[in-house]
């Protein structure tokens, strides 16, 4: 190899890193900067220092936002353990199980907007569900699913589960069947019943996969925004019962154009987002010292 | 052994093998128990928006006991939701968006990846670092100055560019071609340029073809998410010409407000042609989503 520059490697990536630059790294720049200052879009930025940041921490609806993201993040452990449990199902030698396996991955590809309207109407007043839990005779009058506060998250992370189980129950169908059948064997010998051996043999065997799906859904779970956008019908959910951090960021930069107070919310968000892959780093340094 | 003793043995293995046969059925029974419930929980949804879709204003939506099928089935929705939205129109500006987007990413990502994979050069960590660094930041951060930029410096608010030029780089697209070009044999690479052939060449002509299936499942993977990408394009598509489908769909929402029957022939059209397109690229698209985890 030689020593002297050569312009080749920059010029294959000189138009992704063009890119990148121009519609990643600057406007992470700018939004740092929009965070300290009063604007509206129309009118330059003025600015006003630390202001933004006095007023969300003060800001009741945004801590309201930040624990509703916080909450949604059960999404993630629940959803690595169900996509295990069909994975170890879908992982039999059955007839047709190939068929089965495309029909749990639809609703990762159907789009978000698409499943959320067909929740929507699910839940509506005088939705199905309503009419099936009357014609069953355990509720009388139908209940107003998305207009009671307590119900808008859970419904939002049940439809984020049932969207993902298909498509994080892949990663882990294909960490399984890299895991060696005579391990499998090894603890039949041993004396593990069934649920015995997938606790030994199958959870420690697909730590990488619990991993990445663990760090995508949070991260994903963190940022949510099209379910609650069609559940609430763009409202936030009565009492901002629905609202998350970027439901949050997206109210105040484009229905309320405070773009200076929005950039301090995702500055935030940011930083959440930030320290919450550093824990996920040391926790999996942490598992690879151990091991 | 007497020839008896065999055939009493033989019988009862027979028998033995029966009975383990079905108790593997019973077994397997319970399983396919398990499975289709699952699945009709999975689609449900989509096949109550289907049935739906076909209902005229005779058939109740939600009654007590609910009625799933229609009893008059008709296609008024659809003309319905066709007379007031140009449906074909969005998928038509979809199709485009996607179809650019899948593309132009994947090329570009594939040129970022080769020298990132393949060559030393100074600075080669640090840009790979940066790359990585993107992918923790949630995009919706980047969404406010994308905007001013969309508005006073492109000018291309409210058309299609606005959605395609922020979508053709992708740092994690970077990340999975460079993955692929790794497994690639430096010999293979030396002796082409021993050959004679340009950096260019090497990458064009030896690299993208080994490469190719880890190509199909990030372009397939990159088509999906651009197909379905909503906020951004809500942001940027406004004109009744100028959505795409779940831009259009969402819009749709606004404007059948409650007409159920509408917006389930809605969704119903919008949900139809990704599925086709699924159903078609299965193969790749498990494959590729199994090979990005390697343990």
């Amino acid at each position: 190899m030689s020593r002297r520059f050569r312009a080749t490697p920059y010029l294959f990536l000189f138009p992704a890193v063009a890119l990148i630059g121009v519609f990643v790294v600057y406007p992470i720049v700018a939004v740092i900067y929009y965070s300290f200052t009063d604007y509206d879009i129309v009118r330059p930025p003025v600015w006003i220092g630390v202001g933004n940041y006095v007023q969300v921490f003060a800001d009741k609806t945004f801590w309201l936002a930040l624990t509703h993201s916080i909450v949604y993040l059960l999404v993630t452990p629940t959803l690595i353990l169900l996509s295990i449990g069909l994975a170890i199902v879908v992982n039999r030698k059955l007839r047709g199980i190939h068929i089965y396996r495309a029909l749990y991955f639809v609703p990762a590809v159907s789009g978000s907007i698409a499943i959320g309207l067909s929740w929507r109407f699910l839940f509506d007043r005088t939705g199905l569900i309503n009419s099936v839990l009357q014609s069953l005779g355990i509720i009388h009058e139908p209940i107003q699913w998305l207009s009671t506060p307590s119900l808008v998250l859970p419904i939002a992370m049940l439809l984020t589960i049932w969207a993902g189980i298909g498509y994080y129950s892949v990663i882990f169908l294909a960490g399984l069947q890299n895991i060696p059948e005579e391990l499998y064997d090894a603890a039949r010998i041993d004396g593990c019943n069934d649920l015995q051996k997938h606790w030994h043999v199958s959870l420690p065997g697909l730590r990488p996969q619990i991993v990445f799906v663990g760090v995508i859904s949070s991260l994903a779970a963190l940022k949510v925004f099209d379910e609650i956008y069609v559940l609430t019908n763009k409202t936030g959910g009565v009492l901002d019962s629905g609202v998350t951090m970027v439901f949050y960021l997206w109210r105040q930069a484009f229905q309320l154009q405070h773009a200076g107070y929005a950039a301090a919310i995702a500055i935030v968000l940011l930083a959440i987002t930030l320290v919450f892959s550093m824990v996920n780093v040391r926790l999996l340094e942490r598992q690879d010292a151990d091991r | 052994m007497s020839v008896l003793e065999v055939a009493g043995e033989g019988r009862a293995a027979a028998a033995m093998r029966a009975r383990r046969r079905r108790r593997q059925f019973a077994g397997n029974a319970v399983w396919y128990v398990v499975l289709t419930a699952f699945a009709v929980v999975t689609v449900f949804p989509f096949l109550w928006m289907l049935l739906s879709s076909l209902k005229g204003l005779s058939d109740p939506i939600a009654s007590v006991p609910p009625q799933l099928i229609p009893g008059h089935p008709t296609l008024d929705n659809y003309s319905r939701v066709l007379a007031s939205l140009p449906i074909l129109t969005f998928f038509q500006n979809s199709i485009v968006v996607a179809i650019l987007v899948t593309g132009l990413n994947v090329l570009v990502s594939a040129m970022a990846a080769y020298p990132l994979a393949k060559m030393r050069f100074r600075g080669r960590d640090a840009i790979f670092y940066l790359l990585l660094a993107t992918l923790i930041v949630p995009a919706q951060l980047t969404y406010i100055p994308s905007f001013i930029l969309a508005v006073n410096v492109f000018h291309y608010y409210d058309s299609l560019p606005a959605v395609i030029l922020p979508g053709l780089a992708s740092a994690f697209n970077i990340f999975l071609m460079r993955q692929a070009f790794r497994g690639v044999p430096n010999d293979l690479i030396d002796a082409a340029r021993v050959d004679g052939a340009g950096e260019w060449r090497v990458w064009w002509q030896i690299l993208l073809p080994i490469v190719r299936p880890s190509m199909a499942a990030v372009a397939i993977f990159t088509f999906v998410t651009s197909w379905n990408d909503f906020l951004w394009p809500s942001l940027m598509l406004h004109s009744r010409d100028g959505m795409t489908l779940p831009v259009g769909l969402a819009a749709l929402q606004g404007f059948f407000s409650s007409d159920f029957r509408a917006i389930a022939a809605g969704v119903t059209m919008t949900v139809i042609p990704i599925l086709l397109f699924f159903i078609v690229v299965q193969r790749y698209f498990v494959r590729g989503l199994a090979g990005a985890v390697k343990g």
